[in-house]
């Protein structure tokens, strides 16, 4: 049985028929995506299947980015590539300035294929400092970080309750986890969930 | 002052342990991260398949205290390999300790579930690159099994 992995490569590879057997593994959505081999890497290693970094520019359906260690990466989204800016979006919505990690397989010319690209996605631990009827404020290792609601997309996770758009539950004081989209060059996130301990 | 281990037998090592996973970003990085440094190991990058441990030293179990939350974790130092496997997925990454956390106490009681498939409280966070391999960076957190290679 032919593997993701292996169609996502014949996808930048192979040309049209490639691309098209990377559309029909699906929307490559989050959880059916993490079931497909990867090859070992030693632990504690860089993973050269991984990449981070700040979009530069974008030609045709390949995004430039500089890793935040200085070294450039070609990451090429193709029909199939998941990709995620405060929820599942479009390539369009990629601008130069965001920050990205992105997740696919890694070519013989250095490309990485992408599974699937996170935009400006951040996972922040601290305190609420405040909390307003549009903002939380959150003290991030002694920063300051303004965490905005967005109709329509921000959900509060108390526990193992489902989600809920009520984030009125929250407390000054309290310790939550923030899961967002950071607004580049900002102290600013918009938030898609808040996990509350209870 | 460092707060000494209970003398119980920690629970990982009479068996895999289960209990939520996150990720944190660590080294150079952008946004809210650039922070952030090399970890406690000072060797903690967002890109390598790493992970932060809540018993890397008195200091560190000092911060965490999963003992508050009924968690005697084993000291286990940088560079000391865990699997950690998804319960959603099925999918597991072999990583190594490069950071103290989480910070367990502060999520106490905190339960994730995949279908009927729980755990409860905070014992390791993930760097992206590792967490990535078991589930979307988008779910944030997840129930999951942690054991020796």
């Amino acid at each position: 049985m032919t593997s993701r992995r292996q169609l996502l490569k014949s996808a930048v590879l192979g040309g049209g028929a490639g691309v098209v057997a990377a559309t029909a593994l699906g929307s490559l959505g989050p959880e059916a995506a993490f079931g497909a081999a990867a090859p070992d890497v030693e632990p504690g290693a860089p993973d050269p299947d991984f990449a981070e970094g700040r979009i530069r520019s974008i030609k045709d359906n390949t995004l430039l980015v500089l890793g935040s260690n200085m070294v450039f990466h070609n990451i090429r989204v193709v029909d199939g590539t998941s990709l995620w800016k405060l929820g599942p979006t479009t390539f369009d919505q990629a601008k130069p300035g965001d920050g990205l990690y992105a997740r696919g397989v890694r070519m013989p010319d250095g490309v990485l294929a992408a599974e699937s690209v996170w935009l400006n996605i951040v996972n922040i631990k601290g305190h609420v400092s405040n909390i307003t009827s549009e903002k939380i404020h959150l003290d991030h290792k002694g920063q300051e970080v303004l965490c905005h609601r967005v109709a329509g997309k921000s959900i509060a996770v108390y526990s193992d309750a489902p989600p809920s758009a009520d984030l009125s539950l929250l407390r000054v004081g309290q310790h939550v986890q923030i899961l967002g989209a950071w607004r580049p060059d900002t102290n600013e996130v918009d938030i898609a969930t808040v996990f509350s301990p209870h | 002052m460092a707060r000494s281990q209970p003398t119980d037998p920690p629970i990982d090592l009479q068996a895999a342990v289960r209990g939520e996973v996150s990720w944190f970003c660590c080294g150079t990085a952008w946004g809210p991260c650039s922070s952030t440094g090399k970890g406690a190991c000072g060797t903690c990058n967002s890109g390598n398949l790493q992970h932060a441990w809540p018993n890397t030293s008195d200091a560190c179990w000092a911060i965490t205290r999963p003992d508050s939350c009924g968690f005697a974790l084993s000291r286990r130092t940088c560079g000391f390999q865990h699997r950690i496997t998804a319960l959603c997925s099925g999918t597991s990454v072999v990583t190594s300790i490069a950071d103290c956390g989480p910070q367990t106490d502060l999520f106490c009681g905190e339960r994730s579930c995949c279908g009927a498939t729980c755990a409860t409280d905070r014992i390791i966070d993930l760097t992206p690159a590792a967490y990535s391999r078991i589930a979307s960076l988008s779910t944030g957190l997840r129930p999951c099994e942690i054991s020796t290679p």
